[in-house]
């Protein structure tokens, strides 16, 4: 170090020195030095001055992180009806405006703005008189504070960032075990992983606007990150009495919404809720979940659902809560519906589902199983001895796409299969399986034949065909990745056309063509085909999964003639109510698509009838 | 102090009157006061009066996120603000057991060092403008405007750097600017002799200061005088040394010190801690060309989810006036249960200011302040 | 006192003055030791026994300095934290003591350390801790004010400026357009 310079000397002021009667002369050398002053104009500033904001608006989507972070509380969100709004895609019409009297350019705004719209420019001259006073409350644009042209100062780099945008991994079997049996897939987070996870969290809401059923998302984030899981338990019930559920197969809306994942990953929200839920014993949550306020029933009415599923059994959680009498029918043996029937075990234990359903049996609900309408209790029965109906029946039924030889019995729709699969029935397992069809239902049933191959053959033989290329596939990216993995193959573009039949009344396999497009241009189901190019994928088996439909013939004659109908549904208003004024209608069965979409349903339903029922008592 | 509790003092039989010394005083620094009772021009008691700057930065970190007090503590001293950042994010590191990355120590090292040039050239500036020598006072001023320069280029903000954060800086300084601080110090140094001819040799200056505001070490010592007051007594106590932080254990300087005690000696210490200062920022500057890191800082919490472990912490560092000090207790929450900010001026602005001016002349005052770089807004806080 | 310039805190001078330090922690028994590095010590002693303590530590351990008093409000009681120097042994011992809420009073050091004037001045005025025998109690910082102690938990700022102060709003043209088509400002 001391080579850098002679080390100063202590010693180095010679200030007793007298010196000469010249010394004054030396101030004649200053005449020739540069001034230290400047010329009267705006300094051009340094490249990362900190000065007037600027806003992208492009790129800010609202989140209001900057005013949350804020020390001065300087930053205020202002509400502009003109800006598009999208709550599923994470974008809201506010943008931040800040108050230059209580700024103190700090810039933390920058520093955390989780998309980069936020900078600091090189502009930092305003005044004004006391009568403009409100130029200092300005909406920062990329225009700049007065619309002149200047340069960012102050912008977010890799290394001022300081939000953490990494999420953590998250524990899985790997394919080649997995694929041994139905053993769940997903570990869960441990301790620590869901406390670095959940402190990720910037709490901007973006999630609970973007959840069918308004989940208190951000509430139960923090709380795991306080470490305090029944409270987060207890934020997770205000919305959803199917955490188990939801922790594990949700198609979290939320998690796309998350303002986090606009430069890096989205909060896992899901599996933060699995968590919690795991975390809590399920006695405690069955005390947590009787802690919440039952009101006092006053009269004698009773509800009766027709089907077991997220949104009867939601209805029912809401119902009871109400402080009605309700009666759930289920035609199957045990309740749950789809998440029962239709999910794979690898992906939703049944356990877990029994842990959620005794929740809501345990608030008073009342479920009979093995009870179908129409044949066990007829609906004439229901309608007269129950104050009103809910018919969450789902959609129980595979649709077919029926193509020749779709009748064989060794042609089977994806959620009979599933079923057959869950509940251990026989069946003869294929050694070469093919599958129509490119959604989840599809995945799920592919992935779940591979088990059983594995199981008995020690061989994967399953081919997926479907109409979309493998981009435009409807299943999840993940459950993609997952297929692959296991060993399933994958034939995207392709149409079938006949399942092939032998003499011998055999399954040959299925005879395919290129798909050219699948929409026209009106955005219209109507594929394409290449008839030149054909495939035929040989199979002692073929499943389609191209989705399902719903049987309501239990309904009987008087009923569905009472009844509205529009393209083959029951006509509802959007609180699910029929042209009955005692009956609803919801679930997948109304909207088709999820467990989440389900839950938000139920509630939906279960607030109108109680509306109703209220009424009842004020007229009785 | 507003009119209505003020109350003139009078002493007709003793021929002593009450003066206010500030708050609007062109010799007194900063906005403070001092009242002091005179008979003729000798001063035979003195009482000083602060609450003028008084903005509650304790209270207002109580009330404050853990980050967002970066944005706040600079501010506790307006000419030497990077010491109060530094203390800052020592306690915060030593309560969450954070490792902080060696760039970013070398970095602050550059930070604080060239505050303590920018605050000795302003503070003996100052000096020599009590004592009539304004040109000096342009000169330190101007001279330190280049060191803004450099601040504002490597931090973004000119005065309130804002730039050490708990766990490390916020942004790395590359090797051109590296250049620019070097050329700078190139041209202190020269200055250095310019002041040197102009001030610390100047016969007014030296008779004025001479003798003026003695501390003897004993004094010094029982009155909690620290930093280059202290060593201008002969001690040679610098917290850099005594309780090194950072990587001051790395570097090579010299504790300045002169014995005579008196605000020439003060003034000089400060003289050669200039020279210290250069001769410190030209070790850092060499090794931050040399390190390759770009680690500037440990992985820190998401800023809004921050919780800090309970406990507290006394983080010490040497400011330009001496023994800055931050308490810093956490009751384990988002906020700061407790930051009580122990300035060194606290010491010396109060007791010793009022004991040293006591006896004096009333001509002496403000360069008895300047001499003890009483800085009043630590005091306030 | 003679103070011996060169004397440097070497190996053997800091071993000897911790063994200084221990014997009188030692001596008095109502006291709680933590180290908590090679450079600071936590000492929770009694409110009764810290002006003992802070005595021996100046007269025979060499803690010549009081670099600060600090006051923490606990809500039911006031921690009094006196961090001691030693420019031998560059060793800070801060001793804790806990006094009671009200009245809080507690007994001035300034006798053994002159600086304690000015942070006692400090903690009465912002904390309402009185310390007897100290030598001015007078108000320094707050000389118009006439309220509660701010430093204590209980003192609100914001209810405070609510009360005290008039906000205003801004209503620049940009926000009026705006609020023309329905727009505001939301939080």
């Amino acid at each position: 170090m001391s080579k850098i310079k002679l080390k100063v000397q202590q010693e180095a002021i010679s200030h007793a020195s007298k010196g000469s009667m010249l010394r004054p002369f030396k101030a004649l050398a200053f005449l020739g030095r540069k001034p230290v002053t400047e010329a009267l104009q705006a300094r051009i500033a340094a490249d990362i001055y900190r000065g007037f904001h600027l806003n992208d608006w492009d790129k800010c989507i609202g989140c209001s992180t900057c005013h949350t972070i804020c020390d001065n509380a300087a930053i205020q969100m202002v509400y502009i009806p003109d800006l598009p709004s999208d709550l599923l895609a994470g974008k809201k019409p506010f943008r931040p405006a800040i108050d230059y009297g209580r700024c103190c350019w700090c810039g933390l705004c920058v520093d955390i703005c989780p998309t980069g719209s936020l900078a600091l420019s090189k502009e930092y001259i305003h005044t004004c008189t006391e009568d403009h006073i409100d130029s200092y409350f300005i909406l920062p644009d990329p225009k700049g504070m007065h619309k002149q042209p200047f340069e960012k100062g102050w912008e977010k780099s890799d290394q001022t960032d300081l939000l953490l945008h990494h999420r953590q991994t998250m524990q899985q079997l790997p394919a080649l075990e997995r694929i041994q049996n139905f053993d769940e897939i997903v570990q869960g987070f441990t301790d620590q992983a869901a406390f670095e996870e959940a402190s990720r969290c910037i709490q901007c809401g973006f999630c609970h606007d973007a959840c069918p059923a308004q989940m208190h998302a951000p509430e139960y984030i923090r709380a795991i990150w306080e470490h305090n899981f029944e409270q987060a338990v207890t934020q997770i019930y205000r919305t959803n009495p199917f955490p188990n559920v939801c922790g594990r197969v949700c198609t979290h809306r939320c998690e796309s919404a998350c303002a986090m994942q606009v430069r890096g990953e989205a909060i896992a929200i899901r599996w933060l809720k699995r968590y919690a839920i795991d975390k809590v014993p399920h006695a405690r949550v069955k005390a947590l979940v009787s802690q919440s306020e039952i009101s006092k029933p006053d009269n004698n009415l009773s509800v009766a659902i027709i089907g077991a599923g997220p949104a009867g059994l939601t209805a029912a959680f809401d119902l009871v809560q109400q402080g009605h009498k309700v009666k759930v029918f289920e035609a199957a043996d045990k309740a749950g519906g789809m998440m029962r029937y239709g999910i794979p075990e690898y992906r939703l234990p049944a356990d877990k589902l029994d842990e959620d359903i005794a929740i809501i049996t345990s608030m008073g609900v009342e479920i009979v199983c093995n009870t179908i309408v129409g044949k066990d209790v007829s609906m004439e029965d229901i309608v007269t001895e129950y104050d009103a109906v809910l018919l969450a029946t789902g959609l129980q039924q595979g649709r077919s796409s029926r193509i020749p030889g779709s009748n064989h019995k060794n042609v089977y729709s994806a959620i009979e299969l599933l079923a057959k699969i869950k509940r251990q029935e026989d069946f003869i397992i294929p050694h070469k399986a093919v599958i129509i069809g490119g959604g989840n239902v599809a995945m799920d049933i592919a992935r779940s034949l591979a088990r059983l191959q594995q199981q008995y053959y020690a061989n994967i033989n399953i081919i997926v065909t479907t109409l979309e290329t493998k981009d435009a596939m409807l299943a999840d990216d993940s459950e993609k990745r997952e297929a692959l993995e296991e060993g399933i193959v994958l034939e995207n573009s392709r149409g079938p056309l006949e399942c092939m039949v032998c003499d011998d009344e055999t399954l040959e396999g299925l005879k395919t063509v290129a798909c050219l497009t699948v929409f026209d241009k009106e955005g219209r189901f109507h594929p394409q085909y290449d008839y030149t190019d054909e495939v035929i994928y040989s199979a002692d088996m073929v499943v389609e999964a191209i989705g399902q439909n719903t049987v309501l013939a239990f309904l009987g004659d008087t009923i569905t003639e009472q009844l509205e109908w529009q393209q083959g549904k029951i006509k509802v208003d959007n609180e699910g109510h029929t042209a009955l004024e005692w009956l609803w209608s919801v679930g997948d069965m109304v909207k088709g698509s999820d467990v989440i979409h389900a839950i938000a349903k139920g509630h939906q339903v279960a607030k109108s009838i109680d509306t109703y029922l209220q009424n009842i008592k004020v007229f009785s | 102090m507003r009119a209505e509790n003020y109350q003139a003092v009078t002493h007709p039989e003793s021929h002593e009157f009450e003066l206010n010394f500030g708050p609007n005083h062109p010799g007194i620094e900063g906005n403070y006061a001092l009242k002091v009772r005179v008979n003729g021009d000798k001063i035979v008691a003195a009482k000083a009066d602060g609450g003028y700057l008084h903005r509650g930065f304790e209270k207002l970190m109580e009330g404050r996120l853990w980050i967002q007090n970066i944005a706040l503590v600079p501010r506790i001293c307006v000419p030497d603000p990077v010491p109060m950042e530094m203390c800052y994010a020592l306690g915060v590191e030593d309560l969450c057991q954070f490792e902080v990355p060696e760039r970013a120590n070398w970095l602050r090292v550059l930070q604080l060092e060239l505050s303590r040039i920018a605050a000795h050239l302003f503070t003996f500036g100052g000096h020599a403008a009590t004592v009539g020598m304004y040109s000096n006072m342009f000169w330190g001023i101007a001279d330190r405007d280049l060191i803004l320069d450099m601040f504002e280029q490597m931090t973004g903000g000119r005065v309130y750097h804002m730039y050490t954060i708990p766990g490390g800086v916020r942004r790395d300084v590359g090797v051109e600017q590296l250049d620019k601080i070097s050329d700078l110090l190139d041209y202190l140094e020269k200055r250095l002799s310019d002041y040197d001819n102009l001030f610390f040799n100047n016969k007014i200056f030296i008779q004025r200061a001479r003798d003026t505001g003695i501390l003897t070490p004993k004094q010094a010592l029982s009155w909690g005088v620290t930093g280059p007051n202290l060593r201008a007594c002969g001690l040679a106590f610098d917290v850099r040394r005594d309780d090194a932080y950072l990587c001051y254990d790395q570097i090579d300087f010299d504790i300045a010190t002169e014995t005579a005690g008196d605000a020439l000696a003060r003034n000089l210490v400060r003289r050669k801690e200039l020279a210290q200062s250069i001769y410190i920022v030209r070790q850092v500057i060499d090794y931050l060309k040399k390190d390759k890191s770009t680690h500037i800082r440990c992985q820190i919490p998401n800023p809004l989810a921050w919780k800090v472990p309970a406990g507290e912490t006394y983080t010490r560092v040497e400011s330009s006036k001496g023994e800055l000090s931050f308490y810093i207790v956490s009751n384990g929450g988002e906020k700061p249960y407790r930051v009580h900010v122990r300035g060194p001026s606290s010491m010396h602005a109060v007791q010793v200011l009022e004991k040293l001016v006591t006896g004096g002349r009333l001509e002496d005052v403000a360069q008895i302040m300047f001499s003890l770089d009483a800085c009043p807004p630590e005091v306030d806080r | 006192m003679v103070w011996d310039q060169d004397k440097e805190a070497t190996k053997d001078n800091y071993a000897s003055q911790t063994i200084v330090l221990d014997q009188i922690l030692h001596e008095l028994d109502t006291l709680n030791i933590e180290q908590k590095n090679n450079q600071r010590f936590r000492v929770d002693v009694s409110a009764e026994a810290l002006p003992a303590l802070l005595s021996l530590l100046k007269g025979r351990a060499g803690y010549t300095q009081l670099s600060a008093i600090s006051c923490v409000d606990w809500e039911d009681e006031f921690e009094l934290v006196y961090h001691l120097w030693s420019y031998e042994t560059k060793v800070l011992v801060s001793a804790h003591i806990r006094i009671q809420y009200t009245p809080a009073v507690y007994v001035s050091v300034y006798d053994i350390y002159t600086p304690a004037g000015f942070f006692e001045r400090d903690i009465y005025e912002m904390y309402g801790v009185y310390f007897e025998g100290s030598p001015m109690m007078e108000k320094f910082i707050l000389t118009e004010w006439h309220g509660p102690a701010p430093m204590l938990k209980s003192f609100d700022t914001l209810k405070y400026v609510n009360d005290m102060f008039n906000w205003q709003e801004y209503q620049p043209d940009w926000l009026k357009e705006i609020q023309a088509k329905g727009g505001k400002v939301v939080s």
